[in-house]
């Protein structure tokens, strides 16, 4: 048996973007992988699990197999005839792609949004109020010696978070674990919270009053009730002054911020903490993006468009304005009818009246996985997986770029993102003449 | 198809021409002696004015900070965009346009080539994904070195070989084409919080100070004979009192400067600040200027004001953090690791502000006080000081003081009673003008095709329409300013890309890098020898930080000479 | 003698139609044809407004500025009086997003429910809903930091969240309930709500005045209790509290304003402890 190591791959999971991964391959099969955690390991043993190698149109007597260029005409068609197309997903393929995307939704007038759109779009929507006081990744491996975690998980969702970028990573002007503080601020003790220096579980929903007070402590002012969201003044005035005298601190926050009531304003409070406590010390702010280029869509979405996601290409030109022009609230609304869906599974994750939605107009999937999205789809046209059979190039969670690699071949007959993407665009202009 | 431009009155300073008649001929893309009448599409340029395609040898248009910038400011983006058309994508303009509108915009107004003037190597992957989608324009980027750990490591150790190598090897690895530096040193401290006050400050940590950095950068670049010197936005950037710290920083390296200049000194106009605080700040453009014309290792770019809202972004993040507390308005703040930071905060400049109206008229005092227009260019530090789309407000000035009295008519009260600029009869010359805007960028890059129309050059040529033989630039300095904001045509590479405001042709422009001549072998060995500081102080992998020449949509290798290696 | 104008929806539109030509402004002086022949958008397709809407000229009688009345399914339809500066526009049923955004002078009454961002960005004007409205009552496009400068909305039921988002100044009267982060960085002019409001209101707000008769279920721990007040002005009226009257947001070094009345916020009567003792 032989065995063929490929350095330096770039895990295509999850927003940490580990590109320390080493894949092992084996009579033309992946056998094991080095450094990934678990979700890294599992995709990349197990992705070829649940996948269609050929295109499938619903017929009116049920699925049926088809050529590519079959598929590739009825999905073109599809979009030609629709009048407020949507083409979604996104986040989980390369750039390469999402700019193929772009330049098709422009074509037709859809609106083009990824999933941003119901993850960390309430964090974009507070930054464009507010602004945001952020760094990359080594920053904190280097100086930081207070790590705050609000609303977020790490130990669960970006499993070597910890161990490649704060608490468990030796820096330059941090060289042990005792160099550096931990706190978790979330609703429930979490693994992350266990291993913690201090956790303050807080009541649900109450992430923002406790902000506004954090806010007040800052300015030496009182803090006019004994408790907010469930802790003693006293324990905010600690977490403030634990803030003021560090040298370098961080928040990372999650979906414990931006899917809980507030929303946007909770980042917005977050994000005027992190600017008000640079008046005192050095403080920055991180969005923990949740999908391995998620951070990548928006970049390219933002430097065609001027908009990060929820862009509407209808009149000819890019306008936008999430809870109008992103995906769910036009699906809830009944607006579009038609949908390309790309890298994503919205049938399995949406709300369900907007699966609905999706589902009872012309719908075109393109994913290497038979997906929900996949198997009720209109037109269902296999791809391959970037960062494993194809190249591309993705956005870390701190927007550096990073070279995604290829380390197996594809099965016979299965393409790219990019290729399919650009076969699509190609048949779309040659029916518009 | 070859091209031929007739009877135009032809502006060519590098060859002498200064407003004559003549045809250029055109073939493969190149300016040529003559062409087959027959076989040519002709273009009557009777009574126009012909120059080369502009150089603007400093504008933020592409990478993170830029589009950091674009993300923050939907609002700016709303009420001007670009429709997709036969030729054109869509897209969004205001002070930091999507990357089509931008490169559309540049040749509309007869712009040919554009240099990025600061990208963070870990980013710089996104930077020339960003120029790659940026349309007609010849471009480039310069690469960040004023703050970055190994290059201060190699410096305070004196090892200035080993740090050319280093940066050859970056800018081989990362396809840029300069050496740039921002806040030497004080970028560095921002990562505390900190800054540095001088160029004598020593950077904590680090044990250097700023003049080391760059001196150390400006040897470095003479031993690489980089085509461009350091480029340079200077410490204490921004502060009343900083034109000392200005006059230090040229004076720092004159000793080391031979033939050319040896620095450029970005913006200037941010650079020349006299008095201690805001409301006795007054121009050091005299000050300045003086220096300049005695002394012949710098040259300058001016950072022209212009009365609008624009958005201002630099690597310089303590810089922006003070603009954020003068102003109020939002901040982003992008501290990048091992390497330098940033920030953006959008910002109005008001001409019944003291402060505002004063830096508008420092601007326009270096380019009239200077008295060789090769010395200073036009730029201004776009978006930082005003949008790119405003250059031809600043060809008014420059060209006319009846332009300049008009707006000096609006400004504070204060800061006309204490500027020199009302005094100032100087009106520049057509051909000055295009000295400063096209001539002087391109010797100061060391691109010896472009900013001239001799045989041999890269066809990129705008033809504007206006007779400069009838219109006088001074009385009449309005159908300059009409004139110069839409070409009549704007020819790129041989092409004819732009017609009075419309975009005729898809077209790619070429990104220009600096190839290192080491040879592989001592690449190798400086590899081995980052290896270990580069897992220590990034969180990606070495493998995984050059950028691949196909990354490149449109790439033009540079070579250069040096002694390291000849 | 003025001429009206009436527009009515043809069919139930689901596609989102975008008809800022919908206004006074944009019809003025207008032959039919050519009022027929203005363009709207459904969906990606640009139609004459003719296509999707009936449109008579009414002689009146009345004195009034030139008056459309809008009428049909409007759900879909966006952008009616956008940037209207005279006149008045009569709408008969719900209408969609964006109503009246830009608004410069004239009236607009709605006798159903409006959609999100109803007075976006409004500087004068009477808008007048008899229904309930949607979420960012006058607030700003993304990005922006200042919203209504001026102008007043009267919606007759409740709104949703963040109403008077950045708000400059101007009123809004909400007789309904008002939902989360009301007044959210207000930096002037007033709101009042007649119904109870959900938390967090007056979040961020740095000017400005909220008045709520109603429920408030909590005041954030950065507004600070001031004293009782008897009463509050509203505009050019005066509205009877009493009221405890809370200054902040003091997170953002505001001096904004909040009157909650006394009587229908048992819960927050702990707080008169903190009155000076006189």
């Amino acid at each position: 048996m032989t065995f063929n190591v490929t350095n330096d791959i770039a895990c295509p999971f999850c927003g940490c973007l580990c590109d320390d991964l080493k894949v092992i391959i084996s009579d033309g099969k992946i056998v094991d992988v080095k450094n990934a955690c678990i979700y890294g390991l599992t995709k990349f043993l197990n992705y070829s699990l649940e996948r269609s190698v050929t295109p499938v149109v619903q017929g009116d007597n049920g699925k049926v197999e088809v050529d590519l260029e079959t598929a590739v005409d009825k999905s073109a068609r599809i979009l030609i005839d629709a009048k407020y197309p949507l083409l979604y997903g996104w986040s989980c393929t390369s750039c390469e792609a999402q700019r193929v995307g772009l330049e098709l939704a422009e074509e037709i007038g859809g609106v083009i949004d990824n999933t941003t759109s119901v993850c960390h779009g309430p964090s974009i929507e507070a930054l464009q109020e507010i602004g945001e006081s952020t760094c990359t990744l080594g920053e904190v491996k280097s100086r930081a010696d207070l790590i705050i975690y609000w609303g977020s998980n790490p130990l669960q969702s970006h499993m070597r978070h910890l161990s490649r970028y704060t608490i468990g990573t030796e820096g330059r002007f941090r060289k042990t674990r005792d160099d550096r503080t931990m706190v978790v601020i979330d609703v429930r003790n979490t693994y992350s919270a266990r291993v913690a220096d201090y956790f303050y579980q807080i009541e649900p929903n109450s992430d923002y009053e406790l902000m506004s007070a954090l806010r007040v402590a800052l300015r030496d002012q009182e803090i006019e009730q004994d408790e907010v969201a469930g802790l003693k003044k006293d324990e905010i005035y600690d977490l403030a002054d634990m803030m003021i005298s560090c040298d370098f601190g961080i928040v990372f926050f999650g979906l414990g911020l931006t899917m809980s009531l507030g929303a946007n304003r909770n980042v917005d409070a977050a994000l005027s903490l992190i600017r008000d406590l640079n008046k005192r010390t050095k403080f920055l702010i991180m969005p923990m993006r949740g999908h391995f280029n998620v951070a990548g869509a928006d970049v390219v979405f933002t430097w065609q468009t001027g908009y990060p996601f929820a862009v509407d290409f209808s009149r000819g030109y890019p306008r936008y304005n999430p809870g109008d022009t992103s995906a769910v609230d036009i699906l809830l609304r009944g607006e579009s009818d038609a949908s390309l869906i790309v890298a994503s599974d919205p049938v399995a994750t949406f709300p369900v009246e907007a699966s609905k939605r999706l589902l009872s107009n012309p719908l075109i999937c393109i994913d290497p996985h038979r997906s929900l999205t996949a198997k009720a789809a209109t037109v269902a046209i296999p791809s391959n997986f970037v960062g494993i059979e194809c190249t591309g190039t993705a956005y870390r969670m701190d927007t550096i770029p990073l070279p995604l690699k290829k380390v197996i071949e594809p099965p016979e007959g299965c393409l790219s993102d990019v290729q399919l993407l650009e076969m699509i665009l190609r048949r779309v202009r040659e029916l518009k003449g | 198809m070859d091209l031929l431009i007739i009877n135009g009155v032809v502006y060519d300073p590098i060859n002498s021409v200064n407003g004559e008649r003549m045809d250029i001929a055109v073939h493969n893309g190149k300016i040529v002696g003559h062409v087959n009448d027959s076989e040519a599409k002709v273009i009557d340029a009777s009574n126009m004015l012909i120059m080369s395609g502009g150089v603007d040898i400093h504008s933020h248009i592409a990478g993170p900070k830029v589009n950091a910038g674009r993300l923050l400011r939907p609002e700016d983006h709303v009420n001007d965009f670009e429709v997709k058309g036969p030729f054109i994508r869509s897209g969004v303009g205001g002070s930091v346009p999507s990357t089509f509108t931008t490169g559309y915009r540049y040749a509309r107004m007869g712009y040919t080539t554009v240099m990025e003037p600061a990208t963070p190597p870990i980013k710089t992957r996104h930077t020339h994904d960003e120029l790659n989608d940026t349309p007609i324009i010849d471009k480039a980027c310069y690469i960040l070195f004023g703050n970055n750990w190994f290059v201060l490591e190699y410096l305070k150790d004196n090892r200035v070989e080993d740090c050319a190598e280093y940066v050859s090897w970056i800018l081989d690895a990362l396809k840029g084409y300069a050496v740039k530096v921002v806040n030497p040193g004080g970028v560095e401290a921002w990562g505390w919080g900190e800054n540095v006050r001088g160029i004598d400050d020593v950077v904590p940590n680090f044990g250097i100070t700023p003049r080391e950095i760059i001196r150390g950068l400006c040897k470095v670049n003479t031993l690489l004979g980089l085509p461009h010197s350091v480029h340079l936005h200077t410490n204490n950037l921004g502060r009343p009192g900083n034109y000392q710290t200005t006059l230090d920083t040229m004076r720092c390296v004159e000793d080391l400067a031979d033939v050319d200049p040896i620095l450029h000194i970005t913006h200037c106009q941010f650079s020349s600040f006299k008095g201690d605080d805001w409301t006795n700040l007054t121009s050091a453009a005299p000050e300045i200027s003086d220096y300049v014309n005695k002394h012949s290792h710098v040259t300058l770019d001016m950072g022209q004001i212009i009365f609008t809202e624009t958005t201002t972004m630099t690597a310089d993040g303590p810089h922006e953090y003070m603009i954020h507390g003068i102003s109020g308005n939002k901040w982003v703040n992008l501290d990048i690791e091992a390497e330098t930071g940033g920030g953006v905060v959008p910002y109005t400049y008001k001409p019944k502000s003291y402060v505002n109206a004063t830096q508008w008229t420092i601007g326009l005092e270096l380019a009239l006080m200077i008295d060789d227009p090769w010395k200073i260019m036009l730029s201004t530090d776009h978006p930082n000081a005003g949008p790119f789309v405003e250059y031809p407000s600043i060809m008014s000035w420059l060209i006319s003081k009846y332009a300049r009295q008009k707006s000096l008519e609006k400004v504070n009260k204060k800061t006309l009673r204490r500027s020199h600029l009302s005094d100032l009869d100087r009106e520049l010359s057509l051909s000055e003008l295009i000295v400063m805007t096209r001539c002087s960028p391109s010797k100061a890059l060391g691109l010896d095709k472009k900013g001239h129309l001799g045989v041999g050059a890269d066809a990129d040529i705008a033809i504007f329409d206006i007779d400069p033989m009838r219109v006088d630039t001074s009385k009449e300095y309005l159908k300059y300013d009409r004139a110069f904001r839409r070409a009549a045509y704007t020819i790129k590479d041989g092409i004819v890309v732009a017609r009075n405001g419309e975009i005729t042709t898809r077209h790619t422009g070429k990104t220009l890098w600096i190839k290192s001549g080491f040879p592989q072998e001592a690449f190798g060995s400086l590899i081995n020898e980052l290896r270990e500081r580069f897992e220590r102080y990034y969180t990606i992998q070495l493998d995984n930080y050059p950028i691949d020449e196909s990354c490149l949509t449109n790439s033009k290798p540079v070579f250069t000479q040096s002694s390291l290696w000849s | 003698m003025m001429v009206q104008v009436k527009i009515t929806a043809k069919k139930t539109l689901i596609l989102p139609v975008d008809a800022e030509v919908i206004t006074p402004d944009a019809i003025d002086s207008l032959s039919l044809s050519k009022v027929e022949s203005l363009y709207v958008w459904e969906g990606n397709r640009r139609r004459p407004l003719g296509e999707l809407f009936d449109v008579e000229f009414i002689d009146s009688d009345e004195d009034d500025a030139l008056t459309l009345w809008v009428r049909g399914d409007l759900k879909s339809v966006r952008r009616i009086g956008s940037h209207m500066s005279f006149g008045r526009i009569l709408i008969d049923g719900d209408v969609g997003m964006y109503l009246g955004e830009n608004m410069k002078g004239g009236m607009i009454q709605v006798k159903g429910n409006a959609g999100s961002w109803l007075g976006s960005d409004m500087n004068a004007g009477l808008i007048e809903v008899l229904g309930d409205a949607g979420d960012f009552v006058g607030a700003p496009p993304r990005g922006l930091t200042r919203g209504m400068s001026g102008g007043r909305i009267h919606v007759k039921g409740s709104v949703g969240n963040e109403c008077g988002c950045w708000m400059d100044d101007g009123v809004i009267i909400v007789d309904g309930d008002l939902g989360l982060f009301g007044g959210i960085h207000m930096r002037g002019g007033v709101i009042l709500t007649r119904g109870n409001t959900l938390s967090r209101i007056g979040a961020g707000m740095v000017n400005g005045k909220v008045v709520v008769l109603g429920n408030v279920p909590s005041i954030l721990p950065s507004f600070t209790f001031e004293e009782i007040r008897k009463s509050t002005r509203v505009g050019n009226d005066r509205v009877e509290g009493p009221f405890y009257m809370f200054s902040g947001d003091l997170a953002e070094d505001g001096k904004g304003r909040l009157y909650i009345a006394i009587s229908e916020n048992n819960h927050l009567h702990f707080i008169e402890k903190y009155l000076e003792v006189k």
